[in-house]
């Protein structure tokens, strides 16, 4: 199989959900001595918008994207693991930005914070998702170990809407709020909440967060 | 007989059951199980027969949402281990389960039943706002509520400020508010002459140790009203949920399972959201050992269960309920409209006719997509409540039901996405006298009255 067709075959591997599939073709493009960044420009990157479109139209659910996720991911690993350190640091570098994910403490409920994490993650952000129910400081000191661009703090329920808070009255008591671009959402949340929290974004659903981030990341750096 | 049957046994198989990580739960136990049943039971979507009249379509959502339950079972996200039963377990449960139970007191007391497809029980109607309110309406909002002539019982809103500080869930502030929920509701409950409806309660706790605090049988929830134990989604639990489990039973009040699989979440779309709202009441049956279930399945993106798909989902898992268990569930409607706009009105009383004519109970109803503070009034739900009434004594069929409900969708079900916000209760209501004020009354009657000519069924 030639080297077109390889990454092709990676392409609909991603697409179909199937993680072992794309293990597979990763190892052979590998093998092949094929350009790994070239086999995620052209194969896992064109793949995950698609993945992207489908979710958005509702012809994908969600386990439908945490699988095409995992394929992602499984396949990442495996071409990037052939990468020198100098050149992944600029795959690194050619990403959207990175974002720190948390659903914030007292709230269990994860569905629309995984949701985020996969469409940050097929539109090329490097996420750090650290899970549910995630006290204020562990959030503010992930954020500022690595460096994060985007804190997205993730809330369904009325009473745990004040940690949301709690986060960003930690940044500016620790002076560093500046540093990061705040998003808010969740089942409870509104426009209003966020701007009476000083967030710097509230999006509806998932896929206006990914906007919103595009958005805000751009106006940082510019800034 | 009465739940709970043995507590022990689920809390010893959370800490002794199969282990697997949550993403492994999710994606590789339970979705591929959920495939394969709906595909081994041929379930598909019809989304023009919303409200199905075939009894086999029922009992393979039933078998389908058995086996998947059997297989996978509850996942304790405290210990990372599945609860499991088998099959003679769950039988046992079944036919041990109460079909009835009498809940509130006094002159207030009302029967919460099992009720079939077409049955000619009424449902039993549960009035609720299902969203936060200002702290100085909480008294005459739920007045409003438990004022409403179909109300046999009513859960209160919930506060998000205490004494005009924020609430955060797990905080000393939300055990305050807990306490203040149940004595203000208990106290609304005297003023409008029902001192001993059932009340279900208490929305404003998020944590155990919240909801615990309110237990009280002189100024707070007493042995007859209704506690909620959550279910996260999907078919999961925690120690935090199990702690209330436990202690609800051991306080003697009635215990009520609360669960919203997601459509186009971890179940996908209609049928498998069919299947797992199946596999859920069977968690509530087994793990919360409920004596009733409020069900919500509810779009995962937009937070409203009035769609094509979500109609017709929430009727074939009622009906399957109804034919193959003795469960005795309420049926949650979400609206993605706001109060007082024609659209609210619409789909409440779509969802309170699939639901009581396929064998559900009412809880009505969460509007706005529930997420606006102070963005209900009791006159949604009297709508779904008063056409769920009309079902019954109008001898509702499934397929007259179908007819209608596919007469009244074309109403709304294009602006389901992008849905009018419509007005706060304070716009809706006069608080001081606490009543619906005159515009609001005089759609209400315009709109029911289009919907009579179209053969909506009414109670009067």
């Amino acid at each position: 199989m030639n080297e077109t067709d390889l990454i092709e075959k990676l392409k609909q591997s991603i697409i179909n959900c199937d993680e072992e599939e794309a293990k597979k073709v990763a190892e052979e493009i590998v093998a092949a001595g094929i350009d790994p960044v070239k086999a995620v420009n052209e194969g896992i990157s064109p793949a995950a918008k698609v993945v992207g479109e489908k979710f958005e139209k509702g012809d994908y659910f969600l386990t439908h994207l945490m699988l095409a996720g995992e394929a992602m991911k499984a396949a990442s690993e495996i071409l990037m693991s052939k990468l020198s350190e100098k050149e992944k640091e600029r795959v690194s570098a050619e990403r959207a930005g990175s974002v720190v994910l948390a659903t914030v403490s007292g709230d269990i409920h994860d569905i629309g914070k995984n949701i985020l994490g996969l469409l940050l993650s097929v539109n090329g952000f490097k996420v750090y998702d650290l899970g549910k129910d995630v006290d204020a400081m562990t959030i503010v000191q992930k954020a500022i170990e690595t460096k994060a661009d985007i804190i997205a703090l993730s809330a369904l329920m009325t009473t745990t809407m004040p940690a949301q808070k709690e986060v960003i009255d930690l940044l500016k008591a620790m002076g560093v709020r500046d540093k990061f671009v705040v998003l808010v959402g969740g089942g409870s949340t509104t426009r209003e909440w966020a701007e009476e929290i000083g967030a710097d974004g509230w999006a509806e659903t998932a896929e206006e967060a990914v906007s919103l981030a595009k958005r805000l990341i751009e106006k940082k750096r510019g800034a | 007989m009465v739940p709970p049957w043995r507590i022990n046994t689920v809390l010893e198989r959370a800490e002794t059951g199969p282990i697997c990580t949550e993403k492994d739960f999710d994606l590789k136990i339970l979705s591929p199980k959920l495939q394969e049943v709906i595909k081994e039971h041929d379930i598909k979507f019809n989304p023009e027969e919303i409200v199905p009249s075939d009894n086999s379509l029922a009992d393979d959502v039933w078998e389908a949402g058995l086996e998947l339950y059997l297989e996978v079972g509850t996942f304790c996200v405290s210990t990372h281990r599945r609860i499991l039963f088998d099959e003679s377990e769950i039988k046992e449960a079944l036919k041990t389960s109460p079909t009835e139970i009498i809940v509130g007191s006094g002159r207030d007391a009302r029967k919460m039943c099992h009720r079939q497809i077409e049955d000619s029980k009424p449902p039993f109607c549960l009035f609720s706002p299902d969203i936060t309110c200002d702290e100085e309406i909480f008294v005459p909002m739920s007045m409003a509520y438990l004022q409403e002539p179909l109300a046999d019982g009513v859960c209160a809103p919930i506060l998000d400020t205490i004494e005009g500080v924020r609430i955060r869930a797990g905080s000393p502030f939300e055990v305050k508010a807990s306490v203040a929920h149940a004595m203000m509701f208990r106290e609304a409950a005297r003023r409008v002459g029902r001192p001993g409806i059932f009340l279900q309660s208490v929305g404003t706790a998020e944590s155990d140790v919240a909801q615990i605090a309110a237990s009280n049988p002189e100024w707070g929830e007493r042995l007859t009203d209704g506690r909620f134990v959550a279910s996260i989604a999907e078919l999961k639990t925690d120690y935090s949920l199990l702690n209330k489990m436990v202690h609800y039973h051991l306080y003697g009040c009635f215990v009520g399972s609360l669960h919203g699989p997601m459509y186009g979440g971890y179940c996908g779309g209609a049928e498998g959201t069919a299947v797992v709202g199946v596999a859920a009441h069977l968690q509530a049956l087994m793990v919360n050992q409920a004596h009733y279930s409020n069900y919500f399945p509810i779009h995962f993106r937009y937070s409203f269960n009035t769609s094509r798909e979500l109609l017709w989902l929430i009727s074939v898992s009622y009906q399957a309920i109804a034919r193959n268990t003795p469960f005795i569930s309420l049926s949650n409607g979400f609206t993605s409209a706001g109060p007082g706009t024609p659209m609210v009105l619409y789909e409440a009383a779509a969802h309170g006719l699939v639901s009581v004519v396929s064998g559900g109970n009412l809880w009505e109803i969460a509007v706005a997509q529930n997420k606006h503070k102070n963005y209900a009034t009791p006159v949604e739900a009297r709508m779904a409540c008063e056409v769920g009434h009309g079902v019954v004594k109008q001898g509702i069929k499934r397929s007259d039901a179908n007819e209608i409900v596919k007469m009244i969708l074309p109403k709304y079900e294009d602006k389901l996405t992008n849905p009018p916000l419509g007005k706060t209760f304070q716009e809706c209501y006069d608080i001081k006298r606490v009543t619906p004020r005159k515009d609001y009354l005089e759609l209400y009657d315009k709109i029911k009255k289009e919907l009579m000519d179209i053969g909506v069924p009414f109670i009067y």
